[in-house]
């Protein structure tokens, strides 16, 4: 049976099979590309920073900050100040807090059967929309960080109305996601203690409980993530086992008969990405009792998604007081990129999880790159053999309603995915 | 029940990038109270996908978002044939954003014939002729929400408005994204030592700044309220306009020194004059931090 999954930046085709009243197998499909690929070869280098975050309306300043570091890597010795690595590190947090609102209120919910939120989305995606054109200009779409930087200066003025939007988001958080002080929530380690609170999502967790849906969502317990930052760490989790030790190189795309996208893998196998992956990397002490008690079901996946709001609220609070105005928001490059030929990569955490690019340049001419996905990582369509992410978790399942929520509780991106 | 107007919004070949600047309106209770969408991208809606193009609803607006091509399916259901059924019910089409409008970023897509609705970046098409009569454009790569809600909102009241050559409402693109910017000095007095990172300069002589010759109120009504690229020191990059992704789009095309592109209706040899009188200004504080201790 065919069922059009709608609204998920776009559509994507879910083929269930049956057997014995459950599903047994879900073929995924997306129906079309963007070639942005095909795109950028043969432009300058520095095109790139403005055509990319077209990727994605949702999560395009992720693409923005993956390609200005890819291109960065294309250098040897490139000077970028410690205040531009906070400014694009605090940035790519506003869009990851953003995306999660907009995830839950309007896409999560309604699954649940509750009305859909809009305002509730739109207020406080609004005020990180603000953090985010403060440095640069305007979001969606700015092309702030470029190559040796960011183009914006900085005063203390804009700090304080920095401070403004981030305490008016906390503020919305503590009035209606979890009706508590953040530091409750934040110093919360146990997910059971988070079910007696008020608010949008412990209503959602305990209907989860109520219902009976504890056990759906699992997968593979296998999970990775490759952006580093000052708060991300780099690593896979396989069920707790944590390790550190992995590279890129071992990330392989390949093409699907049925469908546009492509599968990713990490020596030949399919990992979760997302807010639940770096929650396990992290060892986040609330996340890693939600996973011990439920396990890598939607209860852990949603929890994950939602308190990475708050963590990186707060996280973003301590980066703003390590940035030193006095240093400089640009540093030129030495070497002009016309006289580049060299490749590079980058890695970031967007709001659905890893996100990789690859470029190659020639006489600062682009002559390849690739862009490797969140969603290309969940999404991955094996065969009956060898499942992807999220076919696995939809396995078992007895209704399209439940494979649906599955689904969405990995926050499918189809633009992005379509690229 | 107030009676609200129905809109369609269809995506075509797009980023989403107009939606989600469309989420950025901010008096969406207030639009939501007077406007409905019979289908929108992330917004819940009374009809799917699958309704929209398989049954023929109600609605009053069209609105397109991404670049157009026969090829391109949504539902199964070519984008064109979807236009085509509800163009004939709708008052009004709008093409939202530079995407659907021009062609945008997405015309090299690969998709075949790959368009804007009534512009192949600044060529006419002939594919929807007669509807030209219902179409407004608000392009801009996304389109800012103010243009486009205000825009629903004339539509709404049976408002006239003035459009251009390109079919934009003329209350916001008969301004120049130069309007306005916080840069407009060094601009004047052709101080022209820009560099990426600092408050001053202006990126129109070295950095490839197209606010001078693109038509759009950026710098009127600003970016989420608070901002836009030019002030925060990122040159324009012409996103409205037909021409919409140029090349080389951080470093300025000079001739003989000259900037290729010049302000709307200047000429290189009055620029040039003015230029060098302008030049022998020596204002200080334009040439120092503007901030300074």
């Amino acid at each position: 049976m065919i069922k059009l999954i709608e609204k998920i930046e776009g559509e994507a085709k879910l083929n269930f099979n049956f057997k014995d009243n459950k599903i047994d197998f879900v073929d995924i499909e997306f129906m079309s590309t963007r070639n942005i690929e095909n795109i950028l070869r043969g432009k300058n280098a520095f095109d790139a920073l403005v055509i990319n975050p077209r990727v994605c309306g949702i999560c395009g300043h992720a693409h923005l900050i993956a390609t200005v570091q890819a291109l960065e890597d294309c250098y040897d010795n490139l000077e970028l100040s410690n205040k531009a690595k906070i400014i694009r590190e605090l940035t790519l947090n506003f869009e990851l807090i953003q995306n999660h609102f907009k995830w839950y209120y309007l896409t999560m919910l309604p699954l649940f059967g509750h009305k859909q939120q809009v305002l509730k989305a739109t207020f406080p995606s609004q005020l990180m929309g603000k953090a985010i054109a403060l440095f640069g200009g305007q979001y969606p779409h700015t092309s702030y960080a470029i190559v040796g930087g960011v183009v914006c200066e900085i005063t203390e003025i804009d700090i304080i109305k920095l401070q403004h939007y981030i305490a008016q988001t906390i503020k919305f958080v503590e009035d209606n996601l979890v009706k508590t002080d953040s530091e409750n929530f934040l110093t919360c380690k146990d997910a059971d203690v988070l079910l007696d609170y008020e608010g949008d999502l412990p209503d959602i967790l305990r209907q989860i409980k109520k219902e009976e849906l504890l056990e759906y969502g699992k997968s593979y317990d296998r999970f990775i993530s490759f952006g580093e930052n000052s708060y991300f760490k780099k690593g896979k989790s396989l069920k707790t086992k944590v390790s550190h030790n992995i590279s890129v190189e071992h990330v392989k795309e390949s093409e699907m008969p049925s469908s546009f996208a492509k599968n990713v893998s990490f020596k030949d196998k399919y990992y979760e990405v997302g807010p639940l992956a770096r929650a396990m990397v992290n060892k986040t002490p609330l996340i890693a009792d939600a996973h011990k008690k439920y396990g890598d079901s939607i209860f852990s996946r949603i929890l994950a998604r939602v308190c990475e709001i708050s963590q990186l609220l707060e996280h973003s609070k301590k980066l703003i007081k390590d940035l030193d105005l006095s240093e400089e928001s640009y540093i030129e490059p030495s070497i002009d990129i016309s006289q580049l030929n060299s490749s590079g990569y980058s890695a970031v955490e967007a709001a659905r999880g890893t996100l990789i690019h690859k470029v190659e340049i020639e006489n600062g001419i682009i002559k390849n790159y690739e862009i490797i996905t969140p969603t290309q990582w969940n999404l991955s369509g094996g065969t009956k053999d060898k499942l992807g992410v999220s076919q696995k978790a939809m396995i078992g399942l007895s209704d399209i309603k439940t494979a649906e929520l599955v689904f969405k509780s990995f926050d499918v991106c189809s633009v992005c995915t379509t690229h | 029940m107030k009676n609200k107007m129905r809109v369609l919004w269809l995506s075509a070949i797009a980023c989403n990038g107009n939606t989600h600047a469309f989420l950025n309106y901010p008096y969406m209770e207030q639009f939501l109270d007077d406007f409905e969408f019979i289908y929108h991208p992330v917004i819940d809606s009374e009809y799917s996908l699958e309704d929209i193009v398989s049954k023929e609803i109600p609605c009053d607006i069209l609105l397109i978002e991404g670049a157009i091509s026969k090829e391109f399916q949504r539902a199964d259901v070519s984008v064109v044939d979807i236009i085509e059924k509800y163009s004939k019910i709708v008052q009004k089409i709008v093409t939202v954003g530079t995407c659907a409008t021009f062609g945008g970023i997405f015309r090299e897509s690969g998709y075949e014939e790959t368009s804007g609705m009534h512009f192949d970046q600044d060529k006419p098409s002939q594919k929807f002729q007669d509807l030209i009569d219902k179409t407004i454009s608000v392009s801009g790569c996304p389109v800012h929400p103010e243009v486009l809600v205000n825009t629903l909102y004339a539509i709404k009241k049976n408002a006239a408005l003035k459009l251009d050559n390109f079919l934009r409402p003329k209350e916001f693109y008969a301004y120049t994204i130069h309007n306005g910017c916080t840069r407009n000095e060094y601009f004047e007095y052709k101080v022209d030592n820009h560099q990426f990172g600092k408050l001053e300069g202006c990126m129109f002589y070295d950095h490839g700044c197209q606010a001078p010759f693109t038509h759009g109120s950026c710098n009127k009504i600003l970016w989420n309220e608070i901002n836009s690229k030019t002030r925060a020191g990122l040159s324009c990059m012409g996103c409205t306009e037909p021409t919409f992704p140029r090349q080389n789009l951080f470093s300025t095309k000079k001739n003989m020194a000259i900037p290729e592109n010049l302000p709307v209706g200047v000429g290189k040899r009055v620029y040039l004059t003015l230029a060098g009188i302008s030049k022998a200004f020596k204002i200080d504080r334009l040439e120092k931090k503007l901030i300074d201790d």
